[in-house]
């Protein structure tokens, strides 16, 4: 071939490609402690395994003896609900974003990109795989300590067991043992946290601190307040169907706002000629996002609820809330598409392709992640309203789930604010407790729309 | 038609009434005397629109790829390029020279309908490309670029893999022949099949800047253009990169008509077999100065201004 002749003369001068990225002091440390954890953490794991035996580590967490007044072991106390598959589905949704994905696609690309990724994935699995069985035990612990605590509060035949004597006295390993789920778990989380963060572009502590901060508001929590509905007794009420009903109609916001305010925005950007009929429409979105929502819920109680008929249902209230969040959705999603530089579009309509073709393959594509955070970001402020849901009529003693759009609903705000104006202590307590959760879902949305923007931004 | 097109009327010019050298003679006769007195300070005096640019005949009989009569382009109210007369001759290489701000790049967009893509931009003037006026509004520009490759300054592929890069134009226009082969031929054509050919899932940004220009190349190629037009191509990249870029129009030549716009004077007279010279009055208004075949650009300018460019003594 006539053109090899010049390439080949020219190889030796040839600038080097950058394959992968070099191995830095920092990655280095980081990865000799991630070993360093993860073969401690393998040894607590096999004394946790000579001791107790595997098969009370590797079943549900049921196997909860109690020691009784009169000093008798009481033993095969029902275990808590839905203990033993949440013990498992835990820590393996920890686990899976660290390595599910990875493996598959080092699999997949591994003998493109050659060995060290596979290798370097493979250390990734080494620490989070005992992380992994750690939390699964650790989760079976903590419950059952929850649950002799129960055991007490209903008095089931005198219970005095107490949380130390779950981590076993008896073994001789219990300061090995609490030194490494004291140290080794946070550090583990820590170094998972880092090992991720790497990956990105810019490494963080965000990562780390959302994982232990989870853990340690997972530790204090009650896990029956997530799973209990409302009640006339402080004691007894959960906000499941709060919880519930705000992703419901999260999920329909979404779906009715995204692809609005998405095609919106392309219009805008990539088909609107610049006039002022433009220019107008361009000045009342930016009004619109400065509208009181108050105002968007008796706008929706007028359209929505008695126009169209909806009534108090989960649809009117989702409805309301694409209408309010659509200005930010579309001015993000402006926003996203001017990130993608014009020779991306040159380029493309330089092999002829028509506008359609651009936007479609080129533009969108390299918006897209962009336009999913401002999405992300418009729902964590859907989120946090109670005004106008207050005003189209959800209700807030919810004791069912919603079967469809059309039924009746509560979400977490109406729920919180309801509990706050009630005069009991107890209550007040609860909606503290709600705003915790509050807090935890909007700080997840908030950290998903961040990393999702490390993860799609693109240097051109 | 072509060469009646072609042939230099000196004598409607202005400025310039002396008879033009003849073809043998033109080696030592020197240009006329009131061309060369033209102070470079006092050009956009001297250049009055109706002056028209000093042509050399043609040494070998041709077919025209693209015929530019009076090309105008504006954006907005500002004019920058006037009334541009100019053959582009077939599976030949066009360089456009000139200093900055002399109307080349838009010239070169102009000959694609990149233009239409800027808001407030309009080309008069008639363009023939196989008996079309491609400026015409009824005439399709997707179909305009599609048959009129570019590549731009800045290396810009798709951040896609290296084969969706040079597979998509293919695709959108709806070849549906093998793909594969499509890919590997136009990367061969580039150069580049050799470096990438084991990596094509990898991103079309990981590459070098010169691997990056020469895919952007491969991309253009893959639609099966008859025209390719070149802004500045070497311009972002180092002299090994740009020796390869330049080897490689030098082969592209012998299948495509090849427009390049370059700032770099040793690259036109490496690469080009005809070479335009724009140049830029005080008033910012690009015209064309002299046109002719490179050799005779470079060796015997009979402009002043030209010769005074291409010594770098002003520009």
């Amino acid at each position: 071939m006539s053109a090899a002749t010049p390439s080949a003369q020219l190889t030796a001068y040839a600038p080097r490609v950058r394959v992968r990225r070099g191995i830095s002091v920092g990655f280095m440390v980081i990865a000799l402690l991630a070993i360093t954890v993860s073969i401690l953490m393998l040894g607590a794991l096999i004394v946790e395994i000579a001791v107790d035996g595997a098969a009370r580590l590797f079943t549900d967490g049921g196997a909860v003896s109690v020691e009784a007044r009169d000093g008798s072991i009481v033993s095969d106390l029902p275990t808590p609900e839905g203990m033993g598959w949440l013990s498992w589905v835990l820590p393996i949704a920890i686990l899976l974003p660290f390595v599910g994905p990875r493996v598959v696609h080092s699999v997949a690309h591994g003998v493109v990109h050659g060995v060290p990724r596979v290798a370097e994935r493979l250390m990734g699995l080494a620490v989070v795989a005992p992380v992994a069985v750690f939390l699964h035990i650790l989760y079976v612990r903590f419950e059952s300590a929850y649950f002799i605590e129960y055991a007490k509060a209903v008095d089931i035949d005198g219970a005095t067991g107490n949380v130390l004597q779950l981590f076993g006295e008896a073994s001789g390993f219990q300061v090995v043992r609490l030194v490494i789920m004291g140290i080794g778990l946070p550090l583990a989380l820590l170094l998972m946290g880092w090992f991720w963060s790497h990956r990105m572009r810019k490494p963080s502590l965000l990562i780390p601190a959302i994982l232990i901060g989870a853990w340690i508001v997972y530790l204090f929590m009650d896990p029956w307040f997530l799973s209990s509905y409302p009640s006339r007794s402080p004691s007894g009420a959960g906000i499941f169907s709060a919880v519930t009903g705000t992703f419901y109609m999260m999920t329909i916001t979404a779906a009715i706002a995204f692809p609005l305010g998405v095609g919106a925005a392309v219009y805008l950007e990539e088909y609107a000629r610049r006039n002022w009929f433009s220019r107008m429409i361009q000045v009342n979105i930016s009004n619109l996002a400065g509208v009181p929502s108050i105002i968007y819920g008796l706008l929706g109680l007028q359209v929505f609820v008695r126009v169209l008929e909806f009534e108090r249902s989960v649809l009117a209230g989702a409805c309301t809330m694409a209408l309010l969040v659509m200005p930010i959705i579309i001015v993000s999603a402006q926003e996203a598409l001017r990130t993608v530089p014009p020779s991306m579009r040159e380029a493309a309509y330089a092999v002829g392709a028509t506008r359609w073709q651009v936007v479609r393959h080129h533009v969108l594509p390299y918006a897209f992640g962009g336009m999913l955070t401002g999405n992300i970001l418009a729902m964590s402020r859907a989120i946090g309203e109670t005004a106008p849901l207050i005003a189209i009529g959800a209700l807030t003693f919810i004791a069912f789930l919603a079967d469809s759009p059309t039924d009746d609903f509560t979400v977490m705000p109406i729920q919180i604010y309801n509990w706050v104006a009630r005069p009991q202590a107890g209550f007040h307590e609860i909606a503290a407790s709600a705003i915790i959760v509050l807090m935890v879902i909007l700080l997840l949305m908030n950290a998903a729309a961040i990393i999702m923007r490390q993860r799609t931004r693109t240097d051109w | 038609m072509a060469r009646n097109f072609f042939t230099v009327m000196r004598s409607s010019a202005p400025s310039s009434t002396a008879a033009r050298p003849s073809s043998s003679s033109r080696s030592t006769a020197p240009p006329p005397p009131n061309m060369k007195e033209a102070p470079a300070a006092g050009v956009g005096v001297h250049l009055d629109p109706s002056l028209e640019a000093v042509r050399h005949d043609l040494t070998e009989d041709i077919e025209m790829a693209l015929e530019l009569r009076e090309v105008s382009a504006f954006y907005g109210t500002f004019q920058a390029v006037d009334k541009i007369s100019l053959p582009i001759p077939k599976n030949r290489v066009t360089a456009l020279i000139g200093p900055s701000g002399c109307g080349k790049s838009t010239l070169l967009r102009c000959l694609n309908r990149m233009n239409d893509l800027i808001p407030g931009a309009r080309v008069e003037g008639e363009i023939r490309f196989e008996e079309r006026n491609l400026i015409d509004p009824t005439v399709d520009a997707v179909e305009v670029r599609r048959r009129i490759g570019m590549v731009f300054q800045k290396p810009n592929p798709f951040p896609k893999s290296i084969y969706e890069n040079v597979a998509f134009g293919a695709r959108i226009n709806g070849y549906s022949g093998d793909m594969d082969r499509l890919v590997e031929d136009a990367l061969r054509r580039a150069a580049l099949w050799d470096e990438v050919k084991d990596e094509l899932d990898k991103s079309g940004l990981a590459l070098s800047g010169g691997q990056q220009q020469r895919l952007c190349i491969a991309r253009a190629i893959a639609v099966q253009p008859e025209i390719i037009l070149m802004d500045e191509p070497a311009s972002a990249l180092d002299p090994v990169a740009t020796l390869k870029i330049e080897d490689l129009m030098r082969e592209l030549a012998e299948h495509y008509t090849i427009v390049v716009v370059t700032h770099n004077m040793q690259q036109a007279g490496r690469v080009s077999d005809y070479t335009a010279f724009l140049l830029a009055g005080e008033e910012r208004v690009g015209r064309l100065v002299e046109f002719g075949p490179t050799q005779e650009i470079f060796t015997n300018p009979l402009d002043q201004r030209t010769e005074d460019y291409i010594t770098g003594r002003y520009g």
